[in-house]
Parts: structure tokens; C-alpha cells; sequence
């Protein structure tokens, strides 16, 4: 049974459109235009309990916008979800005790005391028994290794050490979803490799449900196996990240080394995107690799050759611009 | 029920620990605020002691039953500005922002968190100076106190504080659409600048009608006026009826306000 369902999820907003200049502003005040955005388009998916998803998308594309109302934070304008089998904007004290939002842009620690007397008053507010909040406390600034900076004033960390006390916050109550939109944002390797083990470690230990917005690759790569495409508000895919490449990467990389320096015309073969001495580079075609191959060692003397996918982010980018919403079945 | 209440009102215990907290870690602004309240009061009953240099009562009320409406005042606006006015305020500012989400996802009261969930402890100081001037106003006053009417003192005094509170509480509602609400501060300006006067100082034509609309419609002019006359032996057992249903009506109405205006939030953009 999933532990998150979406159905037909649609947020409409009025946004009103400004004119240029004074003289623009002063009309405003008596009569304004507004132009109707549709942020997500009747978007239906489900998840089910321990997944561990993500979110793509372009920016604007509604993915925070389908966070929110998964969340509760907004309603919408019509479609339906259940989150743990509640209705997420009813907002009810159950729910919000079992679920966590966490946000990369956005900060929920008091800004000027230490982390700990936030984490302090979230056990209050959960009604968290001392000793689980004591272990869980412990497990998590270890697995973070931030033990020692937790009565350090929150704007004094650093944006990583931010972040990783953010998390923390939103794991004390041990939530069985984690809504996550763009954790590791603005963050160095380091905390982004830090932030995707304790992600991962607490995932394997406690089974949570994970639905995660990023724009690194490298988080979705690390975590997730099953990802939703989501642009201009509705939903272009769905299914496993490797599928993405069959389904959008319409071209291999053909990657070769030539006994001798490369030959100058390849580009009758494919798109040639990297020479570098004897080694070549060639974007072809899916269904033509095999007769390329085919060609290319029959005419040329050839020490190595490998034929890749296209780099995943480069695969996601082509989605992005290609995938109108019209033109792709979901 | 109670278990709940105590869930609360240790809550806010907490709350106001950590906002002491937060504010002795900025020493000089406190203690600054502290000084600006206490020259505030001094200022109060400087100008009124000066009328009443001239006058022997206005409206009815005599200098020292005045100076006790004065106190009154004082601690009612510094309980309603310790503990409400401060949050009330940077709610536009978490709506703009779109901070106010990480306070929605909490399983607790939304109301309580938004508005409970600091307190402004440079203005705590005004309550007991002004009960202390309230005080002094009844020893100066003589006799003795109706045992009865300080129930009915601290009852009234408690609805005028749910009365102000309400008032607030719609007012920060309203920047859910309004996003930019610096009006509020105006608003509230406009309250306590009526609060602080006896409703008997409203007669005459034009400001009759005003009396009656800021008693009987929009009962600002109840919040210190019931309580006060509660305890300096001018008491009407009407009004203090009128003040409590009020008091019911203002919460419920602000409330349902409140949450009406909170389906209407559309959380800014990260």
C-alpha cells in the first residue's frame, strides 16, 4: 500500500502582473491584471513505503510546489493526496508528527542560539521521551560528526555545518517520510558527500520514505533509484534513473583510440565532440552504433574503443528541454 | 484537556526561557529597551499629574483613580507588547519570506507557535511598574478595598488583554494577502492610543458615536476602562457581562479568522 499517493495534483496561482514605470504602479493601486500560473499540472504518483525517490526538474518546473502540498504547507486547487494515509493539508497533529520537511534554502533553527536548545524545544514540541531523544541525538550529530558544535550559535556555523544541524532537527522525531528540496544546495563536496551518507545510513536503519529535490546529480546518483521528471508543472516520467537514458538519451557515446593521430573526418559518422591526439570522442546515434563500429574499423586501425551513455546530467538536460509536456507520455 | 494546558504551558516556559536567553546575549539593546519603558511611564504620569494640576477629574474619574486607570493601561499594553506584539509583527515577515512554513509543519497549535513563540522581554518591566503605580493610586485613594473586586479586576483584566490580543491577531492575519503589513504597528497604535483614555471622555457629537462604535462594536475602549473601574469603586456590573461575552466573541471570531486566513497561505518560493 503506497505511503504517499498524488492524484490529479494541481496548483493554480493568480499572479498579478505589474506594468512598467510610476505611471504603471499608480494604475495598479485601482486596477490590477493577474495572470493565472499553473505551478503543477494534474500530477498523479505513488510511493511506496521505504523508496527512496527524486524529485527533477528545471527551476519553476513545480517541484517545491508539489512538496508543499504534499506537506500540507499549501493546498490545492484540485486533485487529492494522502501522505501516511492522511490529508495533508487538514494538517493534523498525527501527521505532522510523523513526517519531516527539510529545506536547503530555508532555515528552522533559532538564528541566534545554539542548535541544541532548538533541538531542545523540538523535543517539547514532539513531546519526545528524554532518553529517544538523548540516543537519537547522539546517533545523528556522530554520524554527522557535529558533536562539538551543537552550543555553538546557529549563525555562527558554517552553511554546511547549518545544514547538517537542520537535518538533525528534522530527523529527532524519527519521521517515516522525509520530504527533502534541495538539501545540499550551495554546499561544498565534502558536506554534500556528508549529508548523502547520513541520508543513506539513516535510510538503511530506519526504512524512512524519501521524496528528494535536488539539482546535483551527484545526490540523486548517490541515493535514489526511481526518479520523477516533472517540468513545466506536469509529470514527463517516471520509473528508474537508468531508464531515464533509454527513454530521453537517444545517443551513445562512442569513445576511441586511434593507432596513430585521429582522422580528420569522422564527422560523417557523428558528432564529434572531443580530439585529444589519437583519442576521439563521437556522439552516435542509438540505432546506429553497431554500423558505425561497423565502419569505423573497417577503415581505420583502432587500439581502443568503448561506447558509453551520455553523462546523466546532460541526459536530465535534454529532458528538460525537450520534454513538452504535450509531446511525452508519462 | 489539562494535560494538554500543561503540554502548553510548559511550551511556553521554554519559549521564554530561550528568548531570555537570546536577548542577554544582546546586552546593550535590552538594556536600552529597559530604560526607554522606564522613561515612557514617567512621561505618562508627568503629563497627567500636570492636568490634573489644573482640573479635579476628568470625566468623572479623579486624579487618583486616573493614575490607577494610567497603570492599568501600562501593564495591560506591556503584557499585550511582552508577549504578543513582537510575534504579531514579524508574521508579515515570515509570510514574505515564506519562513512561516517550518512553523505549519509543527504538530502544535499553529496560533499558539506564531504568536506565543517569543517574548519580548524589554517590555516585561512595564507590568510591574504598572501594577505598582496601580498601587500606589489605591493607597492614595484610601479606604478599603472590596474583597469582591479584585476578582473581578483580575478577570476584566485578563478579557481587555483576550480583547487586544484578538485585535492583533487579525490584524497580523491579514498579511497573509497583504504580505507587507506595516500598517500593523499603525494599527495597534491606533488601539492602545484609544485604550489609554477613559470611554467616559466620549461625548458630544462627534465623539459619541465613536464611543459607542470603539464599546459596543469594536471594544477597544472596554479593555482598560472594566477592569479599572472594577477596582477604583466605579464599578458597573453590565459592562463587566458585556466585557466577558465580548472577550468570547473577539477570540472565536479572531481565531476562525486566523484559520480561514491560513488556507489562503501560498508559501514563497524557495
Amino acid at each position: 500500500m503506497p505511503i504517499i499517493e498524488a492524484q490529479g495534483l494541481t496548483k493554480t496561482y493568480k499572479v498579478f502582473q505589474k506594468k512598467d514605470g510610476l505611471l504603471g504602479a499608480l494604475r495598479g493601486l485601482y486596477h490590477r491584471e493577474y495572470k493565472e500560473v499553473k505551478a503543477v499540472d494534474d500530477v498523479s504518483f505513488t510511493i511506496e513505503p521505504g523508496e527512496m525517490v527524486a524529485f527533477l526538474g528545471p527551476n519553476g518546473a513545480g517541484k517545491t510546489t508539489t512538496l508543499k502540498m504534499l506537506s500540507g504547507l499549501i493546498y490545492p486547487t484540485s486533485g487529492t493526496a494522502q501522505v501516511l494515509d492522511f490529508l495533508p493539508w487538514k494538517r493534523e497533529d498525527e501527521f505532522r508528527r510523523k513526517f519531516a520537511l527539510v529545506m536547503g534554502q530555508k532555515n528552522q533553527l533559532w538564528w541566534d542560539l545554539p542548535a541544541a536548545d532548538s533541538f531542545q524545544l523540538h523535543r517539547e514540541i514532539y513531546s519526545l521521551p528524554l532518553a529517544d531523544f538523548e540516543k537519537t541525538l547522539a546517533d545523528l550529530t556522530e554520524l554527522l560528526g557535529v558533536q562539538k558544535l551543537t552550543r555553538q550559535a546557529v549563525r555562527e556555523l558554517s552553511l554546511g555545518e547549518r545544514m547538517k544541524m537542520e537535518l538533525i532537527a528534522a530527523l529527532l522525531h524519527q519521521p517515516e517520510v522525509l520530504l527533502l528540496d534541495e538539501p545540499t544546495i550551495g554546499l561544498d563536496v565534502v558536506a554534500q558527500v556528508a549529508i548523502q551518507k547520513c541520508l543513506r545510513e539513516y535510510h538503511s536503519q530506519r526504512g524512512v520514505t524519501m521524496l528528494l529535490t535536488s539539482h546535483y546529480m551527484r545526490d540523486i546518483e548517490a541515493l535514489c533509484d526511481r526518479v520523477l521528471v516533472i517540468t513545466h508543472g506536469k509529470l514527463v516520467y517516471d520509473g528508474p534513473l537508468v531508464g531515464l537514458t533509454d527513454r530521453f538519451g537517444a545517443e551513445k557515446l562512442v569513445k576511441l583510440l586511434f593507432d596513430g593521430p585521429a582522422p580528420s573526418d569522422l564527422g560523417r559518422f557523428g558528432e564529434v565532440t572531443k580530439v585529444e591526439g589519437p583519442t576521439v570522442d563521437l556522439k552516435v546515434e542509438r540505432t546506429r552504433v553497431a554500423e558505425v563500429l561497423g565502419a569505423i574499423l573497417d577503415a581505420y586501425n583502432i587500439v581502443d574503443v568503448s561506447v558509453q551513455d551520455p553523462p546523466l546530467e546532460q541526459t536530465i538536460a535534454k529532458v528538460f528541454q525537450q520534454a513538452e509536456p504535450a509531446n511525452v507520455d508519462a | 484537556m489539562v494535560a494538554s494546558l500543561i503540554k502548553y504551558a510548559r511550551m511556553w516556559a521554554s519559549l521564554g526561557r530561550y528568548t531570555l536567553a537570546r536577548e542577554l546575549s544582546f546586552r546593550g539593546n535590552f538594556l536600552v529597551k529597559i530604560s526607554v519603558e522606564i522613561l515612557w511611564l514617567f512621561i505618562l504620569i508627568a503629563f497627567f499629574s500636570t492636568v490634573f494640576g489644573r482640573t479635579k477629574s476628568i470625566a468623572g474619574w479623579d486624579e487618583w483613580q486616573y493614575m490607577f486607570f494610567v497603570g492599568c493601561f501600562f501593564a495591560l499594553n506591556g503584557l499585550i507588547e511582552t508577549l504578543f506584539l513582537d510575534n504579531c509583527n514579524e508574521f508579515a515577515e515570515l509570510v514574505r519570506t515564506g519562513d512561516l512554513d517550518f512553523l505549519l509543519l509543527k504538530p502544535i497549535d499553529e496560533q499558539f507557535l506564531i504568536t506565543c513563540r517569543r517574548i519580548d522581554w524589554g517590555c516585561a518591566l512595564n507590568i510591574p511598574m504598572g501594577f505598582g503605580v496601580m498601587g500606589y493610586s489605591l493607597y492614595k485613594i484610601g479606604g478599603p478595598v472590596d474583597p469582591l473586586s479584585i476578582p473581578i479586576f483580575l478577570m476584566t483584566f485578563v478579557s481587555g488583554a483576550a480583547i487586544a490580543y484578538s485585535f492583533m491577531l487579525t490584524l497580523t492575519s491579514l498579511s497573509v494577502w497583504m504580505v507587507r503589513n506595516q500598517s500593523l504597528m499603525e494599527m495597534w497604535w491606533l488601539f492602545s492610543s484609544l485604550a489609554r483614555y477613559p470611554r467616559e471622555i466620549f461625548v458630544g457629537t462627534w465623539a459619541s458615536p465613536i464611543g459607542v462604535f470603539f464599546t459596543f462594536f469594536l471594544p477597544i475602549l472596554l479593555v482598560v476602562n472594566v477592569p479599572s473601574q472594577a477596582m477604583v469603586g466605579l464599578l458597573d456590573w453590565r459592562m463587566v457581562g458585556f466585557t466577558l461575552i465580548a472577550t468570547v466573541l473577539c477570540l472565536g471570531a479572531s481565531r476562525a479568522f486566523f484559520r480561514f486566513a491560513l488556507k489562503s497561505y501560498r508559501s514563497a518560493s524557495s
